[in-house]
């Protein structure tokens, strides 16, 4: 069978179902044919709900032939990262702590999006409690890279990062606490946007860091992903650190252009330690913004390590404080490097914590003066592609976490900041990995980020390419 | 601000009731030593009038810090 409409984007086949060009049916049989097809190497599926899913799509079609359709997004079929909670769904958080959870209520941003009419294929595999860059699941396997399953594909979103480019789903909530939604975009190939902290409602998602916690989409398109984020933004009774600043119009922010923008880039630490085609793409995406208008100008932006530091005490005690009882209870169901990861937080002394928390309004303060002037950041997303599986399962050697503060160097700041950031693909290495770019804005100016993200993708089409099965 | 010795995990791991033992406090001590050493510069140099919500108001740019 054809499986072409699971290779339109988001905007496409929402617009393509509104119109009766294609049927929700037929668009969730071809996601379910090339999830079929790509399950057992990706193991990027927590759960596969089929007959659910046609059932709902039938559903969607009947009410579509009455004029009852339910929003933008009606009979669309979508999988999310497996710590969104759906009343009445098993929940595993990536944890065998949770494999028997059901949620009794939904996540704000889920209801968003069902509200807008989408549908259920499924839940997403994810690394455990959120809590690791790589895509390792001690419980469940590591999630593969659809452009070369020998590659990890990053996390925490791992199954959100693999399903979104090998266009199992048309897009997949991520979260991202120090990377977890950019990281996956960037080796995983696809659109990935970490919001301000407080844009997107975080009731009824899995915590890890109450502080840093931020939830957003994986896509193939900036475009895709302000469509997504018109619909999910806003304030929220259910969650009171959600902001109740007006969402923009994200649509129509994706139909400006880069001309008389000014993008900034760091002179330092974003440079160092490069690896040699992660540079290269660099260098080619900035001459791709100047002929598309933009201005390239360099700045100095305050000492970085600071940031990331003081990224990880808030980050480690926060999740150490919410996973305290399992530690003590359950122990031994946590994976090891979890576990690992998580007793670090034991050993940050209140006060330590309460100074990196009190130093953010600062931070933030020094960073937005040192990048006044221009419209957003540009800076790579890791320091390498995409590593092989082998390479990076480090599990809880006496290296670990310096193998993890490594992959994570170029995100951490951008979270202890609460600043959003847009990873968008911005080529590939030689041997056929992708690499991606993160542009970061200004808190709440997500619509920024988005503009340039679309205008940038109109000018290339790494963001459209599909990884072939083997 | 310095990095806490193995001896000193264990004794805050003990106080928080998840006790490491000495290999795991000398493992956790290596593995946060880094972040400890990163914000040293920072680490007892804050004013005594910054207050931690500081952040919200920068962050919808009502304030300057």
């Amino acid at each position: 069978m054809s499986t072409e409409p699971a290779l339109m984007s988001l905007v496409a086949v929402a617009k393509a179902i509104a119109s009766k060009e294609v049927s929700s049916r037929e668009v969730t049989r071809a996601c379910l044919h090339r999830i079929a097809e790509w399950q057992p190497r990706l193991n990027a599926f927590m759960a596969i709900e089929a007959e659910a899913a046609l059932a709902a799509a039938d559903a969607a079609d009947a009410a579509l032939a009455k004029g009852n359709a339910r929003g933008p997004l009606h009979g669309v079929p979508l999988a999310h990262k497996d710590m969104y909670y759906d009343a009445g769904k098993v929940v595993t958080c990536g944890s065998l702590i949770r494999r028997d959870f059901v949620a009794t209520t939904t996540s704000t941003a889920l209801q968003r999006l069902k509200d807008a009419g989408t549908i259920r294929l499924g839940s997403l595999q994810m690394v455990e409690f959120a809590y690791g860059p790589t895509g390792h699941n001690a419980h469940y396997g590591a999630v593969r890279n659809p452009w070369n399953v020998d590659h990890i594909t990053g996390g925490s979103s791992s199954g959100s990062g693999s399903a979104v480019a090998a266009r199992l789903t048309f897009a997949a909530l991520g979260s991202d606490t120090g990377g977890s939604i950019r990281m996956p975009a960037h080796f995983c190939g696809v659109t990935g946007l970490k919001t301000t902290v407080g844009r997107v409602s975080r009731a009824g998602a899995m915590p890890l860091s109450q502080s840093l916690d931020t939830v957003g989409p994986l896509a193939q398109s900036a475009e895709d992903c302000a469509l997504l984020l018109g619909l999910m933004a806003g304030a929220d009774p259910e969650d009171p650190t959600a902001s109740a600043l007006p969402v923009p119009d994200y649509m129509a922010a994706t139909k400006g252009s880069m001309k008389g923008l000014r993008i900034g880039v760091p002179t330092a630490f974003y440079v160092d330690d490069l690896d040699g085609e992660v540079a290269r793409v660099l260098d080619e995406t900035m001459a791709t913004l100047k002929k598309e208008g933009a201005e390239i100008v360099k700045v100095e932006l305050p000492d970085q390590r600071q940031l990331t530091s003081a990224c990880q005490l808030v980050l480690a005690t926060e999740a150490a404080a919410f996973h305290k009882r399992w530690m003590i209870e359950r122990p031994q169901d946590y994976g090891a490097q979890v576990l690992m990861r998580l007793q670090n937080g034991l050993a940050i002394p209140a006060v330590s914590y309460l100074e990196a928390m009190r130093w953010r309004g600062p931070a933030l303060a020094a960073y937005l003066a040192a990048v006044a002037g221009t419209d957003a950041v540009l800076v790579p997303v890791g320091p390498v592609p995409a590593p092989t599986i082998a390479e990076s399962d480090v599990g809880n050697s006496p290296n670990a976490e310096a193998v993890i503060q490594r992959l994570t160097r170029f995100t951490r700041p951008v979270n202890y900041l609460g600043l959003p950031s847009l990873a968008i693909p911005c080529g590939f290495t030689r041997s056929g990995l992708p690499v991606g770019m993160q542009l970061i804005g200004r808190s709440f100016d997500e619509a920024m980020l988005l503009r340039i993200g679309a205008a940038f993708q109109r000018a290339t089409d790494y963001h459209q390419r599909v990884p072939k099965a083997a | 601000m310095t990095k806490p010795s193995p001896k000193e995990v264990k004794a805050m791991t003990d106080v928080a009731g998840v006790p490491a033992t000495p290999e795991i406090a000398e493992r956790i001590a290596n593995s946060i030593g880094p972040a400890f050493e990163g914000f040293a510069p920072v680490a007892g140099t804050l004013p005594f009038d910054l207050e931690p919500a500081s952040f919200l108001l920068v962050q919808t740019a009502k304030v300057s810090i």
